[in-house]
């Protein structure tokens, strides 16, 4: 029987989630010209920055209200305004994202009123200046996306007229995912003629090229006039639950757009899933090159399950991601033995939970976990594989556990920005990308094709308690 | 001097200034005085500075290798500040693990001082080999007024080992620099003289403000050993605990990163009488000096001639082969503090010149030595914010831009060579073995065939569909 655990432990030791304000910035990137103040101490926007920039290997540039002993007492107003001002003069930016800290929250900064009193005072600036709120001490990072998403649709789509004929295009919300998965997904949206407003597009704002001379403002995002026009589409689909299934809501309620919320396409039913869900809005057959790419992927299935059957795996990270990948090792024959998020999210649980007995596979689910816990559950029942972010490396050394890199952030490699997850080619190169670390620990001397079959044969120390692994 | 992108921050003026011909300070709002410093900096302009939490978990605290570092406050500090800064040691507990008393909305409601003891004997049973607990607080449980303190003192009766309390919430100070002030006063009230160790102490020098950042500490130790001088405790790259307990018991204090750690060289001279010396420990002639220096208080001259001199013949080849590849070459330094004025006279050894000057958090006295070694007419800012540093990099096009990892790809995209002295491409870049890997480094940097690739084959950037 699988189960939900949470964590009983007080102290949180080498955590799988960073704070709120992250997610807001990352997801700000992802709007064509747009900065980000965060509103806080200079660490809450510094930290964020280093992270993103060793995630990503760009230039990450946020703004921040430098806020200092002084501010604490008088409150963070005046450094806002002046944020505000500096910004808008010196970047002539297109949108302007101010994000909330523990610090401007706890001293109880008003900050939509501190941006009403700048528009007021400064009648000549017309671009949109939303507020999100994201203290560190609520939820994970996963919720600033979330809650700038959220924002977003809130905010800035027109107000749709009567018998307004749409634009025909369909709002598409991935979540937290990598340039790399926009990338495919576009591919996928363009192969089938579907017109997407994207929410929001970092692709290319935080995977650019060497121009000469530097663009002004990077290339990508999606345009503000987008996200005004984005209340007249067909529908929004968003591919993650838990980040963008809320502004999918709120198109929904304010706008008539229909909202789809799927589990994030990661593996083959859920890139059916997303698929079938553009067809049935959209009206256009799925097309043969990405019924190809999905054939391909099954193929890859067939050829290497011999390998992969049976592998117990623990996964980690944000719960839509391991909603997605506990689907796509169940369909390699993979045993999904734990599967831990820092959440607290009960839904979560509970779809998981459902998810596991659908798939006839038995996992621990644990939640409000960190890193030092699995470690702990790994040393007493051993995996064969690990899936998630960098900061599970410490595991995979100590124990010799091939660790395959998904998620946020991996740092410690190159280029996974780039790589995609999603759709059928992204769970293809999973596919290999497992098989290949099964092959290496397996058969590290390998010289030729016969050797290395005779070195893989499946896991030997480790008892198969699959339902369908054949233990 | 103006920057084209300050137009309107005239605020900025005052930290931006040239050095004239006659040696004097040509500020950027025309007046003679001296570049301001140390101040708060201007809301939304970019700055890259970072927070006084950063500047005590990240620098001086984190480096201690057998305490657990466990960060007081919501779950992001403790995240950002796990593993990334390579300061090592003969072990990696302190790179591998981070610990956070996590707290959440009604932690903040309610407070945190009750969770923050269960964190803390939580965290000593799960590694009971630690020798310390540091407390790392933040801006949100200082606001809430929560009394690490007392927690502190209460722990240490339950778990029977110190557990130290730093006061170093984020928004304390103008910059990290607050934080190293903080980490130096703490570990020296808490941990310095608690024990008094038997032995002779006679020769043992601390090595104060060095942090071992990939191991630059193995490029230098053997040198002062060769001396015949002993290294008692190093504050803070590969220290332990204990270390710090006895760091009272050596006979001079050699000081190296005179920003973060001069503070705890003054507090040990007030309290102990232990006298201490101003260093550099990278480039030929600081190297050479700090060794002299080091010698000539204990009598052991001849001993460092000897050394230097071996270490001379060892990389002098080498240096010579760089410096005919390097020489010309104009630089532009932006790093935290010392290092930019520590690295002037090292980049001149190799033939370079450092006509861009400028740090993170750098205090009046950093500037003093900025500008007494500096070439004339060199730039020197205080505090950059993004769009100077592209403006430096883009209108000036320095040959060369030695900075950290986030300022890397700022200069990547504009296509000037980069070499990151905040953690190293490959480092060690101290001492004399170091400087050749740093002199290396930097020649790799220049004469990459990318740059010639680019001159040659990039292009401008297509316009967006529809666009």
């Amino acid at each position: 029987m699988s189960s939900v655990t949470k964590q009983a432990r007080a102290v949180a030791i080498n955590p799988t989630r960073a704070c709120a304000p992250m997610g807001a910035m990352l997801a700000a990137f992802g709007v064509h010209g747009a900065i980000t103040i965060n509103h806080g101490s200079q660490g809450c926007a510094t930290y964020p920055r280093h992270q993103m920039a060793r995630h990503f290997r760009e230039p990450i540039e946020v703004a921040t209200t430098s806020l200092t002993e002084k501010t604490t007492v008088y409150g963070g107003k005046s450094n806002l305004l002046a944020a505000l001002k500096n910004i808008w003069e010196r970047f002539q930016p297109t949108m302007i994202m101010v994000c909330s800290t523990c610090l401007s929250e706890t001293i109880g900064d008003d900050i939509p009123a501190i941006i009403d009193e700048f528009l007021d005072k400064n009648p000549e600036v017309d671009i949109p200046i939303i507020s999100v709120k994201t203290p560190s001490y609520v939820g994970t990072h996963t919720t600033g996306f979330d809650n700038f998403l959220k924002e977003v649709a809130l905010r800035l789509p027109a107000r749709r007229a009567k018998n307004d004929a749409g634009n025909g295009k369909v709002n598409l919300v991935p979540g937290w995912v990598n340039p790399g998965d926009v990338r495919e997904l576009k591919a996928m949206l363009r192969e089938m003629g579907v017109d997407t407003i994207w929410l929001t597009d970092y692709e290319e704002t935080l995977d650019g090229g060497y121009y000469e001379p530097r663009p002004h403002l990077p290339r990508g995002g999606t345009s503000v006039a987008e996200l005004r026009d984005s209340s007249r589409s067909l529908a929004t689909i968003a591919l993650q639950r838990y980040i963008g299934g809320e502004a999918a809501k709120v198109y929904q309620q304010r706008h008539s757009v229909p909202s789809h919320i799927l589990p994030m396409p990661i593996g083959l039913a859920n890139t059916d899933k997303l698929l079938d869900t553009l067809s049935q809005v959209t009206g256009k057959p799925i097309p043969a090159a990405v019924q190809v790419d999905r054939a391909r992927l099954l193929d890859a299935l067939v050829d290497t399950h011999m390998f992969t059957t049976g592998l117990r795996v623990a996964l980690y990270g944000d719960p839509d991601l391991l909603e997605g990948l506990t689907r796509l090792v169940a369909e390699m024959g993979m045993q999904p033995a734990f599967v831990l998020t820092a959440a607290d999210n009960g839904p979560w649980g509970n779809t998981m939970l459902a998810l596991a007995e659908e798939l006839g596979v038995e996992c621990e689910i644990l939640m409000k976990a960190d890193l030092h816990e699995l470690h702990k559950r790994i040393k007493a029942n051993p995996v064969d594989l690990l899936l998630g972010h960098s900061k599970g490396k410490f595991i995979s050394d100590a124990e010799d556990i091939p660790l395959i890199r998904v998620g946020f952030p991996v740092e410690d490699r190159f280029g996974y920005h780039r790589r995609a997850i999603v759709g059928y080619n992204g769970a293809t190169y999973l596919v290999d990308e497992i098989t290949n670390a099964v092959f290496a620990r397996r058969a590290t001397a390998v010289v030729s094709n016969t050797l290395l079959e005779v070195g893989v044969e499946g896991p030997t120390d480790v008892p198969m308690g699959c339902g369908c692994g054949g233990g | 001097m103006q920057f084209k992108c300050n137009q309107n921050l005239p605020e900025r003026a005052v930290h931006i200034a040239l050095k004239g011909p006659d040696g004097g300070c040509k500020r950027g709002d025309g007046s003679g005085c001296f570049i301001a410093s140390n101040v708060a900096s201007t809301p939304g302009d970019m700055t890259e500075r970072g927070c006084t939490y950063a500047g005590c978990r990240g620098v001086v605290g984190g480096p201690v290798k057998d305490a657990i570092q466990l960060t007081h406050g919501p779950i992001g500090c403790a995240f950002f500040s796990w593993g990334y800064r390579p300061h090592l040691a003969d072990s990696d507990f302190h790179m591998k693990y981070t610990f956070v008393s996590d707290m959440n909305e009604s932690n903040i409601v309610f407070g945190g001082e009750k969770k923050l003891l269960q964190c803390i004997v939580e965290a000593s049973q799960e590694f009971p080999d630690a020798k310390a607990v540091f407390i790392y607080n933040t801006c949100a449980t200082a606001l809430i007024g929560d009394d690490g303190r007392d927690v502190a003192k209460q722990a240490e009766e339950l778990i029977g080992k110190p557990v130290v309390f730093f006061e170093c919430e984020g928004f304390k100070g103008v910059s990290q620099s607050q934080g190293h002030h903080v980490g130096n006063e703490t570990i020296f009230r808490q941990l310095v003289g608690s024990v008094e160790p038997e032995g002779d102490f006679s020769r043992t020098i601390n090595i104060v403000g060095d942090y071992n950042i990939k191991n630059d500490m193995r490029t230098f130790e053997p040198l002062f050993e060769a001396m015949g001088v002993r290294i008692l405790t190093r504050f803070t790259g590969n220290v332990s605990v204990e270390d710090l307990k006895i760091m009272h018991k050596a006979s001079l204090n050699v000081v190296h990163c005179q920003r973060s750690a001069t503070y705890i060289a003054d507090m040990m001279k007030d309290k102990y009488g232990t006298p201490y010396i101003n260093v550099t420990l990278w480039g030929i002639k600081h190297m050479s000096d700090a060794l002299r220096q080091t010698a000539a208080f204990f009598g052991l001259e001849a001993e460092a001639e000897r050394v230097i001199e071996a270490e001379l013949a060892k990389i002098m080849p080498q240096i010579n082969y760089y410096r005919q590849r390097l020489t010309g070459k104009k630089v532009f330094i932006y790093q935290g503090g010392p290092r930019t004025w520590h690295w002037i006279e090292l980049l001149r050894e190799l033939g370079m010149e450092t006509m861009f000057a400028a740090t993170t958090f750098g205090h009046d006295d950093d500037y003093r030595k900025i500008f007494d070694q500096i070439a004339d007419g060199a730039l020197v800012v205080d505090n950059p914010n993004v769009p100077e540093i592209e403006e430096i990099l883009s209108v000036h096009k320095p040959d060369l831009f030695i900075s950290g990892n986030k300022e890397k790809y700022v200069a990547y995209k504009l296509g000037v060579p980069f070499v990151n002295g905040h953690t190293y491409d490959t480092g060690p870049y101290a001492g004399f073995s170091g400087m050749v890997t740093f002199a290396r480094d930097i020649d790799k940097a220049l004469h990459a065939p990318i740059w010639k690739l680019l001159r040659s084959h990039a292009r401008s950037a297509p316009l967006r569909p529809g666009a």
